[in-house]
């Protein structure tokens, strides 16, 4: 226990920046994501068929893919050099999008089709309706789950240690390789991922017991 | 106003001879299922009509197919002046024409509950005739006064009772200025008590002059404000007048029936 202790009072500089670049990764990941989801699922909306097969295709092909193989593949694949975390983040953003429109999908379906009827009936056009009436309503429905799917992909940074972004993973891994602690850093890293994911599992399950309550 | 769409709104020369509402043989079938059969009437400017009959009999239907919730498979639908054919896809444009010059009110009152009974008047006008929020603001005051509630603007729809919300609704069609209000069972969903504080409105909104037409099972309301009463069944009109004389002397056997049914039980 003191070992554990020790190895984290000794790397402690190098492991707190490793936390400090996986919460970036996850940030940023969110950040591009979650606005290519909903994009994503307001388009499976669409009135032209092409645009809604698009979607689909999009969301398929980028759940059908696995995070690593969609990592390694913006990394190594693509014809533009671009640095290990900006690539890390792409990639994610890309699984994120696609798993986070079709939750927001099941959102946005979620509205009274009454309502809808109602905005028709008003006049209000299809993009009015959509962002207006279909939109805020879908993704407060929404927002539990999204909240969920954000802490896994919080959890999923740690992929990102393949193509070397020094994010907590890689610290503890590399601090390991020197020391052989492997045990004592990867406990150590564990514990820092859920000083992040337990309270953000609290988080999500207050906001989601408050929208129950208030609808 | 001015821009956008609102140019189609201004007012086209009121002849006093053209009906507000003209249905001409207007269809409604799904595969085998025909759910209006060939159904024609017109509704003068000013004059109030009330659809009633047995449930099932296509009443909502007929209504919802004057503002193109329900596409006709046949027949045309004219609405202050602009007309549309059943059978080829209506464009962008046309319904908007249309549904400029219609407001609806619902069963199930159909209210934005994310937005206060203010917004919810205000944001259509913003959107559909381009007005500021301003104006928006003070003409949904102004009308929130008329419904009687002033006190209601900042308040959000399921914190207001259902004569409330049907009233705010009606409000929130009024604000867009249309020619013709359709009513589908605007009282169904009320407690009876409740449902005349919307009755009340309505028959305020007939006595200055707006064209309606209301699907109710509110006998009295049809009798004593509805200027022209029309009782289907089966998707046909069964037989059409002044609701006094068919109230006190129905003409068919079908009507007869359904007006003991529902009288007796007042």
């Amino acid at each position: 226990m003191t070992g554990i202790m020790d190895d984290f009072m000794t790397y402690q500089q190098e492991l707190v920046n490793g936390l400090g670049v996986s919460i970036s990764l996850a940030l940023l990941t969110f950040a591009l994501g979650l606005p290519g989801g909903l994009l994503l699922a307001v388009a499976s909306f669409n009135r032209a068929k092409a645009v809604r097969i698009l979607a689909v295709v999009f969301v398929e092909v980028g759940r059908g893919t696995p995070a690593l193989v969609m990592l390694q593949l913006v990394y190594y694949g693509l014809p533009v050099t671009l640095t290990a975390f900006l690539s890390a983040a792409i990639a994610l953003s890309l699984t994120t999008a696609a798993y986070t429109s079709e939750i927001i999908r099941g959102g946005l379906r979620g509205v009274p089709a009454g309502e809808i009827e109602a905005a028709d009936a008003l006049g209000l056009r299809a993009f009015h309706t959509m962002r207006d009436v279909v939109v805020p309503q879908g993704l407060r429905i929404a927002l539990p789950p999204l909240l969920g799917f954000c802490i896994i992909m919080f959890q999923a940074t740690t992929l990102a240690f393949t193509i070397a972004v020094p994010e907590l993973m890689a610290q503890a891994k590399s601090i390991a390789s020197s020391n052989f602690h492997y045990f004592n850093l990867f406990l150590i890293a564990g514990l820092l991922y859920a000083l992040i994911t337990i309270p953000a599992s609290i988080f999500t399950d207050r906001v989601a017991d408050k929208l129950a309550r208030h609808t | 106003m001015g821009h956008g769409i609102s140019e189609a709104i201004v007012d086209p020369i009121q002849r006093p001879d053209s009906p507000a509402i003209r249905l001409h043989n207007v269809d409604k079938r799904f595969g085998e299922h025909t759910v209006l059969d060939q159904v024609s009437l017109s509704v003068d400017p000013g004059q109030v009509l009330a659809l009633i009959g047995p449930s099932g009999a296509g009443k909502s239907t007929l209504l919802r197919c004057i503002n193109l919730l329900e596409r006709p498979t046949g027949g045309t639908i004219t609405v202050d002046g602009v007309t549309i054919e059943a059978g080829h896809t209506v464009s962008a444009n046309e319904l908007a024409k249309l549904r400029s010059r219609v407001g609806m009110v619902f069963q199930s009152f159909n209210l934005f509950p994310h937005m206060t009974a203010l917004k919810n008047i205000a944001l259509p006008q913003q959107r559909v005739l381009g007005r500021s929020k301003k104006e928006a603001e003070d003409r949904a005051h102004a009308l929130l006064k008329r419904v009687g509630l002033a006190d209601k603007a900042q308040q959000y729809p399921t914190r207001c009772s259902g004569g409330q919300q049907q009233r705010i609704a009606i409000a929130r069609a009024l604000a867009l200025d249309p020619k013709v209000m359709l009513f589908d069972e605007p009282t169904s969903a009320l407690d009876p008590e409740v449902g005349l504080e919307v009755l009340r409105v309505m028959r305020e909104l007939a006595d200055e002059g707006m064209t309606m037409a209301v699907v109710t099972h509110e006998m009295q309301f049809a009798r004593n404000v509805s200027d022209h009463l029309v009782v289907m069944s089966q998707g046909r009109i069964l037989e059409e007048g002044d609701p006094r004389q068919i109230f006190a002397n129905p003409q068919q056997q079908r009507t007869r029936e359904f007006l003991r049914a529902v009288l007796e039980r007042e």
